[in-house]
C-alpha cells in the first residue's frame, strides 16, 4: 500500500468509512448509507473512476443486503470498494448519481436484481422486463434459478402498435433499441432500452450444477467477440480471491491470446465501420486480414472463438516452437497488409469528412460517465488497465497507449488503428520473452467468503469481474462488460447530431449488445413515429 | 488516389476464399470438434458428466441399464471430458460437419450393465467401473460387489469379530 493510497484511505476514514480489509491493490471499506454520498464524492474528486456497483444478497453470511461500489484509483493502480449494508426490512440506499453520474445503470440494476430501493432519483426498470412481477428479485438467494414466475403481458393503452421489423446482422449488431427524438434532421434526445437478451448468467453460475471449474466456459460465452477477456477476468478474480499463484508461462500465454483477440476484434470493427460508411471494399479487406488472426487463434487454442483454454490456476494448452513461429509469421503478414489498408481507408475523403467532428464526447463528459477503452482514450483520458493495473505479463512489455483529445468518431477510429500496431508489437515481445515451466498449478483450493475485483483491458475497454467466493462455487459473481459503461455516453455524443451521423456514432463505441439494427425516430414537432434501419440513408458506395 | 490503391491490393491478393466443400476445409491441426466415446473402454463412472459445462453428457439409469448419452446439440467442444476421463475412453475428433435433419443423429449412447449388490440386490454402479476399480486397487472382490449399505454392515461385523477375537486373546 503506497502513501498516496493511504492518504485517500485516511480521508475516507475521516468521513466515516470503516476499513474492513486491506489487500495489495484493493481496499474494502464499510460505510453507513447516510455517509455514502460524501465518500463517493471524495473518491470521485480524488480522481477515482467508478468501475461499477453490485447488489449482493448477503443475508446468509452477514444478515444484510449490500451494494458494493467499486472505485478505481487508476493513477495509483488501486481499487477502493465501498460496501453499504442495509437491513432487509429497510432496504433503501440514497443515490450517488448527482455525485457520480456513472452510477446510473448499476444502481438501477441492483434495484431490479436484489431489490434495494434507490432513494432520491427517478427510478425505472433497467434489466427486468416490464411484465416481470413486482417484488421478485432474481439475484436474491431465496429465488431459485429454475423458478419461472408468472408473466402477464401488459397491453399498452394505445391501439396502434409499432412492430419493429428489422434485418438481423449477426456479425456485430445485436438487439438494441434507441429512441431518437428529432427536430427535423437534428437529434434532440436519445433514450436507450437494452437488456433484451439478458441471459441471467450471474444467476446461472449460482445454480447447483456449476462449480468453479465450469464457470470459465460460461464466462467465455458472455461475449462472442471478446470471450477470452471474460474467462480471463473470471479466473483472475478467483485466483486473486484465493491467492493462487499462476505460473509465469501461463500468464504469458494468456496475454498473447488476449492480444490476438484484440487484433481480430479491432479488425472486425474497422470493417464494420467502413461498411456503415458505405465503403464495402474496405470492409471486405479488413475482414480478409482479420481471417489470418482467426486461423492463428485456432492454431494456438483449438478454436477460432471461445478458445476454452482458461482454467483456474493456468491454461490448458501450451505453445511450442511451431506455434510461436506461426505466430510471428502471421503477425508479419497482418502488419504489412494492415498498414496498407489503413493508409487507403484513412485517405478516403468521405471517411475522413464523415468521421471528423461527429459524435463528439468531451473530456469532462467522458470523465463524469467513467467511460472506458478506446472511447475514453479518444476523449483525452489516459485509461488503460494494462498500464494502470498491470496484470498477467503486461508488466514485462513496453507499449504505447494511443491518446487523442478530439473525442470524435475519427479519434476513436485512429485509436483502434494504432492499437492494432501496438498489439502486434506486444505479442512479438511476449513471444520473445516467453519463459519455460509449467502452464498450470497442480492443485488449488478456494476458501469461502473471500472477495476480489479483477479488471482486464478488453478491445472495447475495461472489463470488470467482482467475486465473492462460496463453497465449491462463487457466492456472488458480478460481471461488468465495457459496453455497459460506454452506452450512457452515446446520449452525450448524439445530442445535437444530424440523423445521418447516428449509425456511425453508435458503432464508434464498438457496442457489444446483440443487435437488430433498428431505431425508432420520434419527430417532436409532429409527434410522428417511424422505424428506421440503422444502415438506412447510407449510400452504397461513396467512391 | 485510394480507388486505385485498393484495386492494386485486390489484384495482388486474388481469391482467398476456399471452394469448400469441394476443397478441403480450413482447419488447423489443433482444431477441437465433436467427441467420440469408445464403448469398449468407457467405465460409466460419470467423471465427464460432472465436468461438462453445458450438460451435453448425461448419465441416466433406465430399465436397460446405465445410459451415458452424448448430445452433440449441446456440446461446446471444449474437450474437458477427454481431459478428466480416467479410462481414456474419450477422444476429441476434428469432426465439425454435424448438422442433421434428424435429432436422433445427434445423440450417441453407451449402455452400461448395472452391477447389483450380491446380498440385497440394490444397484451399485456400472459393471465396467467396478471391474476397473477391482483391477486398479487390491480391494477384495467380495466388498466391491456389495452396495454401500451391505458393505458397511459386512465390514463392521468382521471388524467386530476381529476386535472380539483379539480382546479374547489378550485377556
Amino acid at each position: 500500500m503506497t502513501d498516496p493510497v493511504l492518504k485517500v484511505v485516511e480521508e475516507l476514514k475521516g468521513l466515516g468509512g470503516v476499513v474492513e480489509e486491506i489487500k495489495d491493490r484493493e481496499v474494502y471499506l464499510v460505510v453507513d448509507r447516510d455517509r455514502l454520498k460524501s465518500l463517493a464524492k471524495a473518491l470521485y474528486s480524488a480522481g477515482a473512476y467508478l468501475k461499477t456497483c453490485a447488489g449482493v444478497d448477503e443475508r446468509q453470511v452477514q444478515g444484510v443486503l449490500s451494494i458494493y461500489y467499486m472505485f478505481g484509483l487508476d493513477e495509483l493502480g488501486t481499487d477502493v470498494i465501498l460496501r453499504v449494508p442495509v437491513a432487509e426490512e429497510d432496504a433503501k440506499i440514497p443515490t450517488i448519481v448527482p455525485e457520480v453520474p456513472a452510477a446510473d445503470w448499476c444502481e438501477l440494476e441492483a434495484r431490479d436484481m436484489v431489490g434495494i430501493e434507490i432513494v432520491g432519483r427517478p427510478v425505472r426498470r433497467l434489466v427486468l422486463p416490464e411484465d416481470w412481477p413486482e417484488g421478485v428479485h432474481p439475484l436474491r438467494k431465496d429465488f431459485n434459478y429454475s423458478t419461472r414466475p408468472p408473466r402477464g403481458f401488459k397491453s399498452e393503452a394505445s391501439e396502434e402498435v409499432g412492430v419493429p421489423l428489422g434485418p438481423y446482422h449477426p456479425a456485430l449488431h445485436e438487439p438494441e433499441y434507441f429512441e431518437l427524438y428529432v427536430e427535423g434532421e437534428k437529434v434532440v434526445d436519445v433514450a436507450y432500452r437494452g437488456f433484451h437478451v439478458h441471459r441471467g448468467i450471474e444467476k446461472l453460475a449460482e445454480s447447483p450444477r456449476f462449480t468453479y471449474k465450469q464457470v470459465p466456459f460460461l464466462a467465455e460465452r458472455i461475449c462472442g467477440i471478446c470471450g477470452f477477456v471474460h474467462s480471463s477476468c473470471y479466473v483472475m478474480a478467483v485466483e486473486k480471491a484465493a491467492g493462487i499463484e499462476v505460473p509465469e508461462r501461463a500468464e504469458f500465454i494468456r496475454s498473447i491470446v488476449l492480444e490476438v483477440e484484440r487484433l481480430h476484434s479491432h479488425l472486425l470493427w474497422l470493417g464494420v465501420a467502413a461498411h456503415l460508411l458505405g465503403y464495402d471494399a474496405g470492409f471486405m479487406h479488413a475482414w480478409r486480414i482479420r481471417e489470418h488472426t482467426m486461423v492463428l487463434a485456432e492454431y494456438l487454442t483449438g478454436s477460432r472463438k471461445t478458445y476454452g483454454i482458461n482454467i483456474i490456476g493456468g491454461v490448458r494448452k501450451d505453445l511450442n516452437v511451431d506455434k510461436l513461429d506461426k505466430t510471428l509469421k502471421t503477425l508479419a503478414t497482418v502488419r504489412e497488409e494492415f498498414v496498407k489498408l489503413a493508409e487507403v481507408v484513412l485517405s478516403v475523403p468521405q471517411i475522413r469528412s464523415r468521421a471528423s467532428g461527429t459524435g463528439v464526447l468531451s473530456r469532462s463528459e467522458a470523465r463524469a460517465l467513467s467511460v472506458v477503452g478506446p472511447v475514453a482514450r479518444a476523449s483525452g483520458l489516459y485509461r488503460d488497465v494494462r498500464k494502470d493495473y498491470p496484470y498477467f505479463a503486461y508488466k514485462e512489455v513496453s507499449f504505447r497507449v494511443p491518446l487523442y483529445t478530439e473525442g470524435d468518431n475519427l479519434a476513436r477510429l485512429l485509436v483502434r488503428v494504432e492499437e492494432v500496431l501496438e498489439s502486434i508489437e506486444i505479442i512479438k515481445q511476449l513471444v520473445d520473452k516467453l519463459p519455460g515451466g509449467p502452464i498450470a498449478v497442480e492443485s488449488w483450493d478456494v476458501p469461502p467468503y473471500r472477495r476480489a475485483v479483477a479488471a482486464i483491458e478488453a478491445p472495447r475497454g475495461e472489463d470488470v469481474h467482482f467475486i465473492i467466493t462460496g463453497v465449491g462455487k462463487p457466492y456472488r459473481w458480478r460481471v461488468r462488460a465495457p459496453t455497459y459503461q460506454n452506452i450512457p455516453a452515446l446520449r452525450a455524443m448524439l445530442r445535437g447530431a444530424p440523423l445521418a451521423d447516428v449509425p456511425l456514432t453508435i458503432a464508434s463505441i464498438d457496442p457489444c449488445f446483440s443487435c437488430t439494427d433498428r431505431v425508432v425516430v420520434y419527430d417532436v414537432r409532429t409527434g410522428g413515429r417511424r422505424v428506421l434501419r440503422i444502415s438506412e440513408g447510407v449510400s452504397p458506395c461513396p467512391l | 488516389m485510394s480507388l486505385v490503391k485498393i484495386f492494386e491490393i485486390a489484384l495482388k491478393t486474388g481469391r482467398v476464399t476456399r471452394r469448400y466443400p469441394v476443397e478441403e476445409p480450413l482447419i488447423t491441426p489443433e482444431f477441437r470438434g465433436s467427441i467420440e466415446v469408445d464403448p469398449t473402454k468407457c467405465w460409466g463412472c460419470g467423471a465427464c458428466v460432472k465436468i461438462c459445462p453445458p450438460n451435453a453428457l448425461t448419465l441416466t439409469p433406465s430399465g436397460k441399464g446405465l445410459i451415458l448419452e452424448y448430445f452433440v446439440g449441446r456440446c461446446i467442444f471444449c474437450g474437458m471430458c477427454a481431459e478428466v476421463c480416467p479410462a481414456k475412453a474419450i477422444t476429441v475428433t476434428k469432426k465439425f460437419e454435424l448438422a442433421s435433419a434428424n435429432l436422433r443423429d445427434l445423440r450417441f449412447r453407451v449402455v452400461h450393465k448395472v452391477l447389483r449388490c450380491s446380498i440385497c440386490g440394490a444397484p451399485i454402479a456400472a459393471e465396467a467401473e467396478v471391474r476397473a476399480v477391482v483391477k486398479a486397487s487390491p480391494t477384495s472382490e467380495e466388498y466391491a460387489l456389495l452396495c454401500p449399505k451391505c458393505r458397511k454392515e459386512k465390514f463392521s461385523k468382521s471388524v467386530g469379530l476381529r476386535v472380539g477375537a483379539s480382546s479374547g486373546r489378550s485377556s
